[in-house]
């Protein structure tokens, strides 16, 4: 598209700004208030996540996978762990499979809670996303007792999970899920009966339905189109299948309806972890593997996906049957919202809508560094 | 002469400190409602002073340098034509017959200078914020002039003093309750004035960080800051005298100041911000509409 340059002003938009998502960076031509031209520049992230893994032994990966995404780490743990036992025949005991699920749940809470109250932030609302922060570290408290980390929890692992929970860990969740709950009606007063919230999210980022199939979009921008797609259904991983829940859609498109399924997922989080609490069954949580210096995997090619707050999150592993990965491809969500969706949906958008727009992707820029 | 002079002197420090407090108060409230500690009442102070003390290395020309003695001067002016106390001589400052009309011009100039500096440094935030605040201020002024209109031709003065002259004798003599709806606009374009949310569309952090100041460091920050915190206690005075009968004491004065500046605060800690033509459409609509009620009244009756 060509741009007038006596019209135009170019803006850097990040990656020193407050209403960037983390660090990466669009480069945007304005018009008046108007962006005409936008495109996301990323790199800034990029550690060469997927060559390190062809590098390091099998376990060695643990502790880097789950920097792929730093607000959501569980799911990069449960793909590669999922992959590993594809390919070595590794049976997880049920137990380990109910208590996975319930760090992924718990970790979409936080993570729905964080972007809710961000998306109020990236409009002003303060308020709101200190409120959406501090629910989410309760339930950071929850899992660094889980794991000892508050960020990088590295429990999910090949043949289970690193250690049973701790006595009377179910009781601390539902008493951090109650005070979610409770507090829950006035986070909704303050955002979704906002006036002023609506005006600025109502209409505004529209994804088109024929968009979702045309990118490969996924997660609650696909279902805030009206697609009701969710791994956790269509493709059950983990225990899911043994769940009883509907998927969340919603129909605008816009970033009101993109907000609302975050804040429904929030409550179907909730519903699930209490489902996982009451049913999780007793038993082993790890089954013994080999010595981990000389484990050699068998060689085949496997793809493990799960859901994220984001959508499908998939991990594409290739081993040769030696000691390190062939190779490690990762398909986080974010390369189609934060790329190829972001730069059509900029086109047309108002300079004051530009963080609004991407806080509602959910981008995660180290997802298309990796 | 001299002492006059003093007066003014000692009311300008007065009035940064006053402010500065202020908005100490105000972080830390806002803090407590988002569920945080927040920073002590001092951190302000600090700030001032530390940013005050720093090198700056920057050069966008004369005019960026001067944009801060234009803030400061336009907050300055206001603050010495408002009178602190009524009938107290010793504080009535600067204020004489037709002053209001002074104070609007100041409350331009103090913006208009800030724009013409702030627009000098070649940042495009600070460009774009000073185009999206001219834009607003447009907007609001005008329920603002409506208002200014309404206490002039029913009160029939356009001096601050006369107009808390005539307001003495009771609540029922305030303007707020002598005309309701020109109160009601002017407080919804206080909000406007004072930079609040929804309508903080000039120094929006996640759009244009942060505006005008984008560019300004050291020592010349820490002046926009005692500007913008000047200015602010000058409204302040400015609606207290306007609308609240004026200060009858001290304790009148600092009760009605806080819960003046209290009002804005806790509006903003509910509210996200409106774009720019949002912001716009609705301060020449709403508070004008409101305005223009007891303006009709005041001409029929």
């Amino acid at each position: 598209m060509r741009t007038d340059p006596q019209k135009t002003v170019r803006l850097f938009f990040g990656p020193q700004h407050p209403g960037v998502t983390g660090n990466m960076s669009v480069e945007l031509w304005v018009e008046g208030d108007e962006v005409t031209k936008g495109i996301s520049r990323v790199g800034y992230l990029h550690r060469g996540f997927e060559k390190l893994m062809e590098r390091r032994l099998w376990i060695q990966n643990f502790p880097l996978v789950c920097r792929m995404c730093v607000p959501e780490t569980d799911v990069n743990e449960a793909c590669y762990a999922e992959a590993l036992e594809l390919l070595a025949g590794i049976d997880v005991p049920v137990r380990a499979r109910w208590l996975r699920a319930l760090v992924l749940e718990l970790a979409r809470l936080g993570v729905n809670l964080m972007s809710l109250g961000g998306q109020g932030g990236t409009i002003g609302l303060g308020t709101a996303a200190q409120w959406g922060i501090t629910y989410r570290d309760f339930v950071l408290d929850l899992l660094e007792e889980l794991s000892g980390g508050r960020i990088y929890h590295m429990f999910i692992l090949p043949g289970g999970v690193r250690r049973d929970i701790p006595s009377g860990f179910f009781s601390r969740v539902e008493t951090v899920l109650e005070t979610i709950e409770e507090r829950l009606p006035e986070f909704d007063r303050l955002l979704f009966d906002n006036a002023v919230f609506q005006t600025r999210t109502q209409g505004i980022g529209v994804i088109r339905p024929e968009w979702v199939d045309e990118l490969g979009l996924v997660g609650p921008m696909a279902r805030a189109c009206g697609f009701a797609r969710d791994v956790r259904q269509d493709d059950a991983y983990e225990i899911y299948d043994q769940l009883a829940f509907d998927v969340v859609t919603e129909t605008g498109g816009d970033i009101f309806a993109r907000a609302l399924v975050r804040r429904r997922d929030i409550a179907l989080s909730i519903d699930l972890i209490r489902q996982i609490m009451k049913r999780t069954p007793d038993g082993p949580v790890a089954v013994q593997l080999p010595n981990l210096t000389r484990w050699r995997i068998p060689a085949g090619e496997v793809y493990a996906k799960v859901e994220s707050s984001r959508g499908e999150y998939g991990y594409y592993v290739v081993s040769d049957g030696g000691l390190r990965p062939r190779r490690v491809h990762v398909r986080g969500p974010s390369y189609v919202h934060g790329v190829t969706l972001l730069e059509r949906m900029l086109v047309g958008t108002n300079i004051a809508d530009v963080s609004n727009l991407m806080v509602s992707l959910t981008i995660c820029p180290p997802e298309i560094d990796r | 002469m001299l002492a006059q002079v003093v007066l003014g002197l000692a009311t300008a420090v007065g009035g940064l400190a006053y402010g500065l407090f202020l908005g100490g108060f105000s972080r830390k409230m806002i803090a407590r409602i988002h569920g945080r500690i927040g920073p002590p009442v001092t951190q302000n102070y600090v700030d001032l002073l530390k940013l005050f003390v720093k090198r700056t290395s920057i050069e966008h020309g004369t005019m960026f340098w001067l944009a801060p003695m234009f803030r400061i001067t336009g907050g300055l002016g206001v603050l010495f034509l408002v009178p602190l106390i009524v009938g107290r001589v010793a504080v009535v400052n600067f204020s004489f017959a037709g002053d209001l009309l002074l104070v609007i011009y100041f409350m331009f100039f103090g913006c208009l200078g800030m724009a013409l500096g702030a627009g000098n440094s070649g940042h495009p935030h600070a460009v774009m914020a000073v185009t999206r605040g001219l834009a607003q201020m447009s907007s609001y002024e005008l329920s603002f002039s409506v208002v200014i209109l309404i206490l002039a031709a029913g009160l029939g003065t356009l001096s601050i003093d006369g107009i808390v002259a005539a307001q003495q004798g009771g609540i029922g003599h305030w303007n707020m309750v002598r005309y309701p709806f020109a109160t009601l606009a002017a407080m919804i374009a206080f909000l406007g004035m004072m930079m609040a949310y929804p309508f903080s569309v000039v120094i929006a952090p996640q759009e244009i960080p942060i505006g005008p100041p984008t560019e300004y460091s050291s020592r010349f920050l820490s002046l926009m800051m005692a500007g913008r915190t000047v200015f602010g206690v000058a409204k302040l005075l400015l609606y207290m005298n306007l609308f609240f009968g004026g200060a009858a004491n001290w304790v009148d004065f600092f009760v009605k100041t806080f819960l003046l500046y209290m009002y804005p605060i806790f509006v903003s800690t509910v509210f996200p911000r409106f774009r720019v033509e949002q912001s716009v459409r609705f301060f020449i609509l709403v508070p004008t509409a409101i305005a223009a009620i007891d303006l009709i009244r005041i001409m029929v009756l």
